[in-house]
């Protein structure tokens, strides 16, 4: 049974409707990617399936419960975590500090593992302001991994990184996720690095859904080919 | 996210060392503090001079104040006009104590310090969920408000209305084994307010470097973030606030029984300004900025103050202070000893 | 409840309503919460106080806005401008610091002592109004005020400039990207604000005495009125100030220790309810 589920899922800003009927469904272990132009609605997904934005219609449902009138903090509270696109960090203490504190409120048996699989070993007493881009990346997945969520959405992780830097945080993403059993749902812009690293692809365009499936069957289907992929590398 | 006066806020915390450094810090600091407390039991030994003594009494109140208004703004980054509230609430409550209850100056105290809590209390829940220029308005609101209050002609009975109050202390009444008309003595009263104003410094201190500390941080940096970690936000804030009022409040409760008389200006906008431009001047990134700033603040009253010019000088350094030197006194001296630090050779910059 | 006093009201309204309309603009233009609004409402009193004793009250109302709109160029050239990149809390300080300076400067040069400024004749005595002998001259303070909204209000709405200003108002960055001289413009609402405040205390000279505490009794009321009318808002704040000076007054007849208080529980209400009111406009 799906641990995670968007049912229908319709998210408005204003007159614009961001995402429009979305179904997508996470299972414990595997990777979800979710792929799309830009203005496809892919963070906006994530902003409703985390709680930060109202959806105008549909469900977000937790083990067969809705959860979408849940907030934030419940939902984390209950195992549900979330990265950001654009870097979320504490910038003025160092990668140590607000990992316990994050630690500390959400039980967690091994932050000695997540620095180490992440790479963060070097940097726990660094001022988070100033290390590089891409470990800053890396602490904030950190943060969303700690205290063993269920659900994780990774909004753009590989955002802003350079290519070796990206390939890597794929497989950390993957590494992570398969041995705390986590249900991920990955939002990312690199195609290939998606059809490399996920289980079940969902591809949106305008909102919408356009097709979804294994890697294989999604990049065979035509109308994705002829909306997204035929014009990317 | 709160708009922030002090880009020395965020440096200042950073430099804390993460644990077997943290702890030797700690002692460092306990260490400090005893012999600071020590030192300045030996003032009015030294200070023979009544009217320099009653100086400094009033800086050490006027200190718990400052020391108040600096906690929430190097914490979370807010800026409050709404302390004096606290500080004059506590005072007005010692003397209703007094007058109206008839009750003893230890009572009276523990009522003002409440009262004063309480009042922050009732402020905080208003106005915790705001910040930057939101914050500063509705504390300035709220505070005036109270003033407002108070002199209302309707309250005369209780708050002596325009006149203030006048506290009338029984002559055999002792209040931390000193007696009423010596509380008014400065010689005398000072060693009572100066442990308070010590214990205060450490407690603040300790809490900054507490888990909660942490927290507070967490709050002012990335308030989004904490709530996607599972933190409750309001409530750490509330705290924070109420904590800052309760410092305040202790010092309002003193002076109330130094003073034996509270005049609503305490409560007034001008007062409020004056304690944050103190706290702003002397630095509100650091602990002692604010202590600093309050003593400069008394000092300048007692010897700028000719025919009333306290308030163009004040004004001066407020502006001197936030287009100039950000972070005020503590802050500008901690840039120039940071950059005197890196460019001593073999001294690779922390930074 | 008389005619007398909701005329009084209406006075009072008139002027807040004045006042709130240079603030809102200077608000919305520049995100400055003008602390110093208060000490241009209070020089303006005291420079109309000088005129009319020496020449006379209507030159007063024509020197006091010049004068007043000359500081304004000051505190936009060099206080506003150089510091735009600050946060608003610097700025609002700032402008408190300056407050603090001009309040004390004005009692250097007048002193601490009351004054009064007597109407101008002509305008002296009551008038017959609604059943009451009303007093002339707060009779044209009323007029006045809304001599002046209109026209703010009409060269907003008809003329480009008041376009411009309008735009920049909702949308600093946007209209500075559509070609809008965004430093011309600020320094035009500057010191039409300070203008603007300046009148409001010639206006008010003979009908309020002159002391070292008008400014700040005025700023703080004022500042509520902004925020309560709506941020950037110039037609929300005149009709909150004019809502404010009404309903204030009236509630006095009935209730001193009520309507002293009436403001700033509408300020309470108003960002809690809507807190978007001072905080969150610009960014």
């Amino acid at each position: 049974m799906a641990v995670f589920e968007a049912r229908g899922l319709s998210v408005r800003y204003g007159a614009v409707l961001a995402n429009s009927d979305v179904d997508v469904s996470l299972e414990s272990g595997q990777v979800h990617g979710v792929i799309g132009p830009n203005g496809a609605g892919k963070s906006t997904f994530i902003d409703a399936l985390s709680g930060r934005k109202r959806p105008s219609a549909g469900q977000v449902v937790l083990d067969g419960e809705d959860i979408t009138g849940r907030s934030v903090r419940w939902r984390r509270s209950h195992g549900i975590s979330r990265s950001f696109q654009r870097t979320s960090i504490f910038s003025s203490m160092t990668v140590g500090r607000q990992l316990e504190m994050v630690a500390r409120r959400n039980d967690e048996p091994d932050l000695a593992g997540i620095i180490d699989t992440l790479g963060l070993g070097e940097v726990v007493d660094r001022v988070c302001g100033e290390i590089a881009y891409g470990t800053q990346r890396s602490v904030d997945l950190a943060i969303a991994l700690i205290g063993r969520p269920r659900v994780v959405l990774l909004d753009e992780p590989c955002a802003g990184l350079v290519a070796d830097e990206a390939v890597r945080m794929l497989q950390h993403v993957r590494e992570l996720c398969r041995e705390r059993n986590v249900a991920a749902l990955l939002v990312e812009h690199d195609v290939d690095g998606v059809f490399r690293t996920c289980d079940v692809i969902t591809v949106l365009d305008l909102g919408k859904v356009l097709s979804s499936g294994a890697p294989d069957q999604v990049r065979a289907d035509p109308n994705v080919i002829r909306a997204y992929l035929g014009s990317a590398a | 996210m709160t708009a922030t006066t002090l880009p020395e806020v965020s440096q200042s915390n950073a430099e804390v060392p993460a644990g077997r450094r943290s702890r030797r810090g700690l002692v460092f600091g306990l260490t400090v503090a005893v012999v600071v407390a020590a030192v300045g039991y030996a003032v009015p030994y030294v200070i023979k001079d009544t009217y320099t003594m009653s100086l400094a009494v009033e800086a050490a109140l006027l200190g718990l104040l400052a020391l108040g208004i600096g906690f929430l703004a190097r914490h979370l980054g807010l800026i409050s006009l709404g302390h004096t509230s606290f500080f004059g609430g506590a005072a007005y409550a010692v003397g209703v104590g007094v007058n109206h209850y008839g009750w003893s100056m230890t009572q009276s105290f523990a009522f003002g310090v409440l009262v004063g809590t309480a009042l922050s209390l009732v402020m905080g829940v208003l106005v915790v969920r705001a910040s930057g220029m939101g914050f500063l308005m509705l504390t300035l609101a709220l505070s005036q408000a109270l003033y407002q209050l108070c002199v209302q002609t309707s309250f005369r009975p209780l708050t002596g209305a325009y006149d203030g109050l006048l506290i009338s202390f029984r002559p055999d009444d002792t209040f931390a084994g000193v007696n009423a008309s010596d509380l008014q003595n400065p010689g005398l009263f000072w060693p009572i307010v100066w442990i308070v104003l010590i214990v205060c410094v450490v407690a603040v201190w300790l809490l900054g470097r507490s888990p909660f500390g942490t927290i507070l941080e967490g709050v002012r940096e990335n308030e989004e973030r904490m709530r996607f970690s599972n933190y409750n936000t309001f409530r750490p804030r509330l705290a924070a606030f109420v904590l800052s009022g309760l410092v305040a409040s202790l010092g309002g409760a003193l002076f109330a029984l130094n003073g034996a008389y509270v005049s609503p200006d305490i409560l007034g906008f001008s007062r409020a300004g004056d304690s944050l431009i103190a706290a702003m001047v002397g630095g509100l990134g650091s602990l002692i900025g604010p202590l600093l700033g309050t003593g400069l603040y008394v000092w300048g009253e007692a010897h700028l103050n000719t025919g009333g010019n306290l308030h163009l000088y004040t004004g001066i350094a407020l502006i001197v202070v936030l287009v100039f030197l950000p972070g005020g006194v503590t802050g500008t001296l901690q840039r120039i000893w940071r950059r005197l630090r890196k460019e001593r050779p073999g001294m690779g910059g922390r930074r | 409840m008389n005619a007398a006093q909701v005329l009084n009201g209406i006075a009072l309204g008139s002027l807040l309503m004045v006042l709130s309309s240079g603030l809102a603009m200077i608000y919305g233009l520049r995100g400055v919460t003008n602390f110093a609004h208060g000490a241009l409402y209070m020089s303006g009193a005291y420079i109309a106080y000088s005129v009319s004793l020496h020449v006379s009250f209507w030159l007063a109302l024509v020197v006091v806005p010049v004068a007043l709109a000359l500081i304004g160029v000051v505190l936009e050239l060099v206080f506003f401008r150089p510091l735009q990149n600050r946060s608003h809390i610097e700025l609002g300080l700032v402008t408190f610091g300056l407050a603090l300076i001009a309040e004390r400067v004005v009692v250097l040069i007048w002193g601490e002592k009351t004054l009064s400024v007597d109407p101008p004749p002509g305008l002296r005595g009551t008038t017959s109004l609604f059943g009451v002998e009303y007093p002339t001259f707060r009779l044209a303070i009323i007029v006045a005020a809304v001599v002046m909204a209109v026209a703010l209000v009409t060269w907003l709405r008809r003329t480009r400039t008041g376009l411009y200003i309008r735009a920049a108002s909702q949308d600093l960055e946007t209209a500075g990207i559509m070609g809008i001289d965004v430093n011309r413009i600020s320094l035009i609402v500057v010191s039409l604000g300070a203008a603007l405040a300046g009148l409001a205390g010639a206006l008010a000279a003979p009908y309020v005495s002159l002391d070292p505490g008008m400014g700040d009794t005025f700023l703080i009321i004022v500042l509520i009125v902004v925020v309560v009318g709506g941020v950037g808002s110039i037609a929300g704040a005149m009709i909150s100030g004019m809502a404010l000076g009404i309903i204030q007054t009236l509630t006095t007849v009935w209730s001193p220790s009520v309507a002293v208080v009436v403001p700033y529980v509408a300020l309470v209400v108003v960002l809690l309810w809507r807190p978007q009111g001072l905080a969150g406009r610009r960014v």
